[in-house]
Order: structure tokens, then C-alpha cells, then sequence
């Protein structure tokens, strides 16, 4: 990412909203660059949404500024923006057809040919792979078809920015999968600046170019899918992206971590000698090796087998691990850990510390029950 | 069972037809009883058209349901979404009670409490003839909206509260985002709310009879002052004539509000 | 948004007025009338003369009258919309327009025309005759009265019933036949409790017409029956004395709001939804 000025597109300065006394956003400060793929990740009430809608337009901040282009847009009104919105259940107008939908932005303000509107509305529909459902009455459509229409009936009027909100939230898994690599083309073919807002961290790792990771109203971190994954900054985002095992450690000096009653060699660096830390072990980057070779050793709990590869939950010290290996282990099976120095991530002391990371009551249901309440 | 059901609903209906299907009949009788069928004819149609006191009276009833319909239907349809929008749930409540006080009132009082109002302003301002065209008018858009807003109400609360805000965030001005999405959207409650208010306006006697002025007459208030005497078959005739137009519309309404539900709801 | 409220909250302004203008302050003229004589001074006695024994007979009357007519509407009302709720959808909706057709034909053709079947020359008993029995006297009686308002309002009987009948989810039946309950089982401990709102509705919507009506009583019968409708038509159309009327309308509608409110109590205490 480049902090020059030109490729600014939208620029949010210390804002903050909250709504009937709770705050939801508390001094958000981002700048988004043009033509770049931008995820707003968070939980559920983690003012992702609420940031899209003051970009939208549709919220005014309690304090901070809105720049779009430089200019300040705080109280500019949602239809005099350069920006356009896909919504989370898609919003089409139920008396209009497909067409009338698309056409629906080409029709206000100043007026254009039949055959102009004609034309666009029908490359915006091939664009979408809609092509012949001109006629349709949107409510015979599927969730996909509506997704799509949502799309063209947003970007017929060529946005500077795209506002997508959770759009395929109401999608099955594998129509997601497609709709994902459909949005990335579309982002890519159009060069328009996406602004996308989930909660599932693979569809944000999938898509972007930059993720924002938000909690509790503020930015937690702010990089590239492979930033985000491999360096989290808390221990927030290193639970909230990908499986992690967080462990409390001690920076004994640059290079040497010590935890679990052991030191480790490690690739960070710049911390006070003997400063408490957390540790990030992701559980794909630890070896299964026999207990005499191993760097820590500890008694298998549980194995579930994961097509490609087996989860196993390791007790090493009262602390449970979670590992995934292509070897089989057995469980109550006593096995070694070989942890390569790339493998350890340090990372400063948080509030997040202590409340992620042990995977002591871990069990799949409750992982996805937890994914469902996130979808309200 | 199922005969059984059958047969209790054909009852029913025999007994919510009867009195039709015998003033259907006399309307042809050769005769001027309604008791007697002397013989078929279309006697008291020809008749009825020669009646003009009876048609004025046909076309007063028309302009009236029309005008207080079509009324009620622009000031209850923006009540509908004034209410919806308020906050103030205290005021929300206590208007829409307000509201509905003339479909729960008996007929009877609503037709005399404004009778009342109607007099005693006309007395403050000396008028001669207290009650009019307007009276009448007044009363009716009264009654029609609560109907109004009763059908329009739930359509606004089940309205995507995004779909305006998609409008504006296509360049719909909040106004344009209204008449050009919102309004479309709720179209056939204002629809059934007009027809409602219609049919109601049309049919009402008991609220005329205590507004209306002299020198105007609705076919409700002909129809009474008629059935004080011997009634002609030239108003079962008339009857007649109305059933099938009622008929009629019943059944265009219907066609409309299934055309509408055509669109398979998905989910 | 801001800008969006203000011009929203003016729209329910009109309607504001109106129902101040139109439909509060003639109720207040109503309350003005009844507390005033014919000089304007504050007086009790049209409430005092409304409570006389004359007008008493006549209140007690009516209350009876459209109790009974309420009841019978009930009685034949429920199984009918029960019928119709089991009926296939697309016939559901070609018997409730049947149903609510006759209400859209003028109420006063209809019940005069009830005459003709009654009289004592009339339909019935032309045709009693023709089958070699005695004439039944039937017109001018309470009977009639009563008939005119089932027949007139049935309709506002059936179709709230119906409405809350249909909505029913026919796999409470199925859980209910599938936990051991017999027909009879399921039509008073599924089926009633849970359509006891659309009574409530059903009831209230024919009580208060028949309790009000004068037109039906006029007809059919013959002004032997003068019930709370006909007193009050006849000071505001004939005697002239507007207080009196006035008086005796509040009372109307004092009596109808205590009888909603036992209703209510009612349905409050069977668990089920006031409409």
C-alpha cells in the first residue's frame, strides 16, 4: 500500500456514531485506495455495516469526517454520491421487472435514449450472465439471480465506488463459492473500487486486496490477506482469522521466545527484554514427530478426521492445542511437536489476551453455532 | 362429514339468498305486487329508466363515492405513512384509535354526532340550511378512513425498509424515492382501500340520513323514503341492476388482487 | 434521516385535523347536547329522563334482542367458517365472496324484502298454504326483528372467524390427533381457543348493529318493537329534541364500550388476542 495522496478515493477521518447511547463506531480513521478490493471483517455488531452506510450515505457521524475524493461529504445525501450499494437482501423493487430494475438509476436525472438505456441495461445484464431474463418478475428469481440483478442494477451507473453489504449472506455454500469468483472478475473487469462487508473470514481472504479487521466499533488491523493471517496484530484477530493456538510467552530477547516452559527460536524482534507476550502457533505449522525428537510432547485427546487432514486436540501441559496433521495419530497417544522458528508469531499484549486461543472446550458444533448467530 | 359441511354451507346460502333471489324475481313481474309473481316482463326496468328522480338520485350516490373515495384514499394513504414513520408511539396509538372510533361506533352515533357538529356550526355561522352536499361529503370521507388506512397500513409495515434507501442510492431524491418505489410497492392496499371505501360510500344510508341536506338525495336515502310506503317492483328492478354491477366488481377486484399474488413469493 | 422524518411526519397531518374536526369533536358535541337543554344551560335531566322506565323497557329490549340475534349468529356462523376454512384454497375464496356479496347490495332492499317472504300473505306463507297448511303469523313479531338482524349481519360473523380459523396450522391438529385427542378433543381444546379472537371480533361486529339498528325494527317489526336505534332516529327526524337524543346515544355508547371491555376480559382470560 502506498500512503501517497493520489490513489485516495475515500478517506474516513476519527469518526464516531452511536446509536441511542451505544457506541458503535468509536474513532474509526481508514483510507481506501481506488480500484481496490476492500473487506470490512468483523463479528456481528462490530460497526462494519454502520461504516458502510455512513460511506453510503444513509448514516451521518456523530463527529469525524467523510472525504470522497478529497472533498469532505459528511452531509452530502446518499442520491448525490458517486457511490451505489449492494444490499444485503438485495432490495429490488418488487413491482419492477429485471429490466426495470437495472434501468431503474439510467432513468432519473437526466434523460437518455430508449435504445441508449436499452444498450447499457443489456451489457450490465451479460455482464452479470443474465442475459434473457429481461422480462422476469424479480421475485420468480433465485437468491443467485436476484444477487446478480443487485449487481447490475448497481453498477449500471458506473459507481466510483461499489458498497457491498454481506451479499451473499443468504447464499448456500456453493452457490457462494461461485458468486465470489464472479464478484472478483466483475471488480476486476470494471475497475470500480469495492468496499465488501462480511463476517466470513475466508470469503474475506478469498477476495480482497486489503481487509479491515474491525471489533467492538474500532479497527483492529488493517493489510493484506496474507498480513492478516500470518502477522495478526491481537490475539482478536489471530482467533477471528484462521484456528490459532495463543499462548502467554516471554520475550526473552530478539529472536528467543520462551513458552510452554520452553524456548523457542523465532523471527520477531523489537520487544523489551523479558516482556510478556502473546504467541500465535497456526495449528497447520506444527510437525508430528516422535516424543523423543519433539520440542514439546503431550497426550492426543481427540482426532477428527477432516478429509484432508485429521484435527487432533493435544494436551501439552493443561493446555490444549489444536494440530492439523496428514500423519494419523491415534488418540490417548503420547506424541512430539517440532515447531519451526517461521512458524511462531509474537505479538504484543492486548486486551483481547487470555480470552482466545485454548482449544479446552473446542468442539465443531460449537464453532458453527457460533457462525449461524452471526448471521442473525 | 364432507356432505355434511356441504350441505350446511348450501343452507346458509339459501338463506343469505332468498330474500335476493325474491326481489330479483318481482323485478320482472307483470304486476305491481312484490308479493304475487303474476307473469315475466321487463316492464318496471323500462320504468326505472323513466324514473328521473331515481336516476339523479343514482348519479348523486355515484359523484358522492367517487368524490369522498378517491378523497379518503389521498389523505388516508398519506396518514398511513405518516403514522408508520412516527416515533412518538404514544401519539401513534392514540391517532390510530381515534382513527377507528367510526367502525367501532355504532352507525347511528357517528351519524348523529356529526349531525350535531353540523348544526351548531351552521347556527354560529347563520346558515339556512345547515346540512348540504358538504355535510354529506364530510361525513363520508369520515367513515372511508379508517378503512383507508386499515388496508394500507399493514402493506407500508411490510415494506423492505431498504427499498427506499436502494431508490436514493440509485439518485432517487427521499421524494421521487417514494412516488417512484414506496408507493408503487403499496399499491394494492390503496387499491383495496379505494375500493373498499367505494362500495361503502356507495351502500351507506344510516350516517345520509342524519348529514344529508334537502334538495340532494342519495339512492340509499330515496330507497328508504320509498320503502315508507308500498315499494314498486321499479326498485327491486334497480336492485337488481346494482347486484350485478356490485357482482361485477367484486369480481374485477378479485382478477386484480390475483393477478398480483401471481408472482410467486419466494419465501 | 432527518430530512425524510419531518416531510413523513406532515403526511399524517391532514388526517390529524380531520379526526380532530370530524370524528373527536362531534363526539364532544354529542356529550354537549346530552349535558345541555334545549337553552344551552348544564343539565341532567335528558340523562335522568333516558334512565326512565319507558326508556328502560326499551334499552332492555334491545339488549335482548341483540343478544339473541348475537348468539344465533354465533351458533350458525361458527361451523359454516369452520367448513369454509377446510374447504380447498381456491374454493375458500369463491364462498367468502359469496358470502360477502349480499353485504354489498343496499341492506334496506334486502330487509324489505324479507317482508314479502314473511308477510302473512307472503312467500312462506303461500307456499304453506299450497302444501295444504295452516298460515303462520311471522311478520311484526320479535322473531322477525330478530331474523333481520341475522340475516344482516351474519356475514360480520363469519368472515372474522374465518379469517383467524384459516391461519390455524393444520399440523397442531395433526400433533394433537398424533398425542391422543379424539375429534372432539381437538375442536375444544385446539381449535376453539385458538379461533376465540375471531369470536370476539365476530360478536362484537354483530352486536353493535343490532343493538343500534332502528331501520329493521321499523320493517319487520312494525313498530312494536322500538328498540335503542328507533328512539334516537325519532328525536333527531321527528321530536325534534336533539339533547334527548343526544343523552340517550351516550348512553348507547357507554353501554356498548362496557359490554366490549367484558368481552375483552373475556378473551383476555382464554389467553387469546384482542382484535
Amino acid at each position: 500500500m502506498t500512503e501517497s495522496n493520489a490513489g485516495r478515493i475515500i478517506e474516513l477521518k476519527n469518526i464516531r456514531k452511536s446509536f441511542d447511547g451505544e457506541t458503535v463506531l468509536d474513532g474509526i480513521n481508514l483510507d481506501i485506495h481506488d480500484k481496490e478490493f476492500v473487506t470490512f471483517l468483523g463479528p456481528s455488531g462490530c460497526g462494519k455495516t454502520t461504516t458502510l452506510r455512513i460511506i453510503a450515505g444513509f448514516e451521518t457521524p456523530d463527529f469525524g469526517e467523510v472525504f470522497f475524493d478529497g472533498a469532505k461529504i459528511n452531509d452530502l445525501p446518499p442520491y448525490k454520491r458517486q457511490v451505489n450499494t449492494v444490499f444485503q437482501k438485495y432490495a429490488l423493487f418488487p413491482h419492477l421487472n429485471v429490466y426495470e430494475n437495472v434501468a431503474f438509476g439510467l432513468r432519473l436525472g437526466k434523460k437518455l435514449k430508449e435504445e441508449e438505456i436499452s444498450r447499457r441495461v443489456k451489457d450490465m445484464l451479460r455482464m452479470v450472465n443474465l442475459s434473457g431474463f429481461e422480462r422476469r418478475n424479480v421475485e420468480s428469481l433465485s437468491g443467485g439471480q436476484q444477487q446478480r440483478v443487485a449487481i447490475a442494477r448497481a453498477l449500471i451507473n458506473h459507481p466510483r465506488v461499489l458498497l457491498l453489504d454481506e451479499p451473499l449472506g443468504a447464499l448456500d455454500l456453493k452457490l457462494r463459492k461461485d458468486m465470489q469468483n464472479e464478484l472478483k472478475n466483475i471488480q476486476m473487469q470494471t475497475g470500480i473500487t469495492f468496499i465488501y462487508v462480511t463476517h466470513d473470514q475466508e470469503e474475506a481472504l478469498s477476495m480482497s486486496d486489503v481487509i479491515v479487521v474491525m471489533n467492538e466499533g474500532v479497527i483492529q488491523q488493517i493489510g493484506t490477506p496474507t498480513d492478516i493471517y500470518n502477522e495478526p496484530v491481537n490475539a482478536f484477530v489471530a482467533d477471528f482469522i484462521g484456528e490459532s493456538n495463543i499462548l502467554d510467552g516471554v520475550m526473552l530477547e530478539d529472536y528467543k521466545a520462551k513458552f510452554s516452559n520452553q524456548t523457542f527460536d523465532c523471527l520477531d524482534k523489537g520487544f523489551a527484554k523479558g516482556e510478556a507476550v502473546d504467541i500465535v502457533v497456526r495449528p497447520e505449522d506444527v510437525d508430528v514427530v516422535p516424543v523423543e525428537k519433539g520440542m514439546l510432547s503431550g497426550i492426543v485427546t481427540s482426532v477428527t478426521f477432516k478429509g484432508v487432514h485429521y484435527e487432533i486436540i493435544v494436551d501439552i501441559g493443561g493446555f490444549k492445542w489444536m494440530i492439523q496433521t496428514t500423519d494419523f495419530v491415534a488418540q490417548d497417544e503420547h506424541i512430539g511437536l517440532y515447531i519451526e522458528p517461521d512458524a511462531i508469531h509474537v505479538m504484543k499484549k492486548s486486551k483481547y489476551s487470555d480470552q482466545f486461543g485454548d482449544y479446552s472446550s473446542f468442539s465443531d458444533e460449537l464453532d458453527e453455532l457460533s457462525v449461524n448467530t452471526e448471521e442473525e | 362429514m364432507k356432505t355434511m359441511s356441504r350441505l350446511y354451507t348450501t343452507l346458509i346460502f339459501v338463506f343469505l339468498y332468498a330474500p335476493i333471489g325474491i326481489l330479483v324475481l318481482f323485478s320482472f313481474n307483470v304486476s305491481n305486487s312484490t308479493g304475487v309473481f303474476m307473469g315475466f316482463s321487463l316492464d318496471w326496468y323500462k320504468e326505472l329508466f323513466r324514473d328521473s328522480a331515481t336516476l339523479a338520485a343514482l348519479k348523486n350516490t355515484l359523484i358522492l363515492a367517487v368524490t369522498s373515495s378517491v378523497i379518503a384514499t389521498v389523505i388516508g394513504t398519506a396518514a398511513a405513512v405518516g403514522i408508520d414513520r412516527m416515533k412518538n408511539q404514544y401519539v401513534k396509538g392514540a391517532l390510530i384509535s381515534a382513527t377507528n372510533i367510526p367502525m367501532m361506533n355504532p352507525d347511528i352515533v357517528t351519524g348523529i354526532s356529526m349531525m350535531l357538529l353540523f348544526v351548531f356550526v351552521g347556527g354560529l355561522l347563520k346558515l339556512d340550511n345547515n346540512l348540504s352536499f358538504a355535510t354529506l361529503l364530510i361525513a363520508h370521507i369520515t367513515f372511508n378512513l379508517p378503512y383507508v388506512i386499515l388496508s394500507v397500513l399493514p402493506k407500508i409495515r411490510q415494506l423492505d425498509s431498504q427499498l427506499p434507501e436502494a431508490a436514493m442510492d440509485l439518485g432517487c431524491t427521499p421524494m421521487k424515492a417514494f412516488f417512484k418505489v414506496e408507493l408503487p410497492a403499496i399499491m394494492p392496499g390503496v387499491l383495496s382501500g379505494l375500493i373498499m371505501a367505494f362500495t361503502l360510500s356507495l351502500d351507506d344510508f344510516v350516517i345520509s340520513y342524519f348529514t344529508i341536506g334537502s334538495g340532494f338525495e342519495t339512492l340509499p336515502i330515496r330507497i328508504y323514503s320509498m320503502t315508507k310506503k308500498r315499494v314498486t317492483p321499479d326498485m327491486y328492478a334497480l336492485s337488481t341492476l346494482i347486484f350485478i354491477a356490485v357482482l361485477l366488481l367484486l369480481i374485477l377486484s378479485n382478477v386484480i388482487s390475483a393477478k398480483a399474488e401471481k408472482k410467486p413469493k419466494k419465501k | 434521516m432527518k430530512q425524510r422524518s419531518l416531510l413523513q411526519k406532515c403526511l399524517a397531518a391532514p388526517h390529524m385535523v380531520w379526526t380532530v374536526l370530524f370524528i373527536i369533536a362531534p363526539l364532544l358535541f354529542v356529550a354537549y347536547y346530552a349535558f345541555t337543554d334545549s337553552e344551552g344551560a348544564f343539565t341532567f335531566d335528558n340523562i335522568l329522563k333516558s334512565l326512565e322506565a319507558d326508556y328502560m323497557v326499551i334499552f332492555f329490549r334491545s339488549i335482548s334482542l341483540a343478544i339473541i340475534a348475537t348468539f344465533i349468529c354465533l351458533i350458525i356462523a361458527y361451523p359454516m367458517a369452520y367448513a369454509i376454512s377446510r374447504a380447498k384454497p381456491s374454493a375458500q375464496k369463491i364462498i367468502i365472496m359469496l358470502v360477502m356479496l349480499p353485504m354489498w347490495m343496499n341492506f334496506l332492499i334486502r330487509t324489505y324484502s324479507w317482508m314479502s317472504i314473511l308477510e302473512d300473505t307472503g312467500f312462506i306463507n303461500q307456499l304453506l298454504i299450497k302444501l295444504g297448511l295452516e298460515p303462520v303469523h311471522m311478520i311484526n313479531t320479535s322473531g322477525a326483528v330478530v331474523l333481520g338482524m341475522v340475516y344482516n349481519f351474519l356475514p360480520y360473523m363469519i368472515l372474522p372467524i374465518y379469517t383467524v380459523m384459516v391461519k390455524i396450522d393444520r399440523r397442531l391438529v395433526e400433533a394433537a390427533h398424533d398425542l391422543g385427542c379424539n375429534s372432539f378433543g381437538v375442536m375444544t381444546k385446539v381449535i376453539f381457543p385458538l379461533s376465540i379472537s375471531g369470536v370476539v371480533s365476530g360478536v362484537t361486529m354483530v352486536f353493535v348493529p343490532s343493538i343500534s339498528t332502528f331501520y329493521i325494527s321499523q320493517k319487520l317489526g312494525g313498530g312494536n318493537f322500538d328498540l335503542i336505534g328507533d328512539t334516537i332516529e325519532r328525536q333527531f327526524q321527528t321530536a325534534y329534541n336533539y339533547n334527548l337524543g343526544a343523552a340517550i346515544s351516550l348512553i348507547l355508547m357507554v353501554l356498548i364500550i362496557i359490554s366490549m371491555a367484558i368481552m375483552n376480559k373475556f378473551s383476555d382470560e382464554d389467553g387469546g388476542m384482542v382484535v
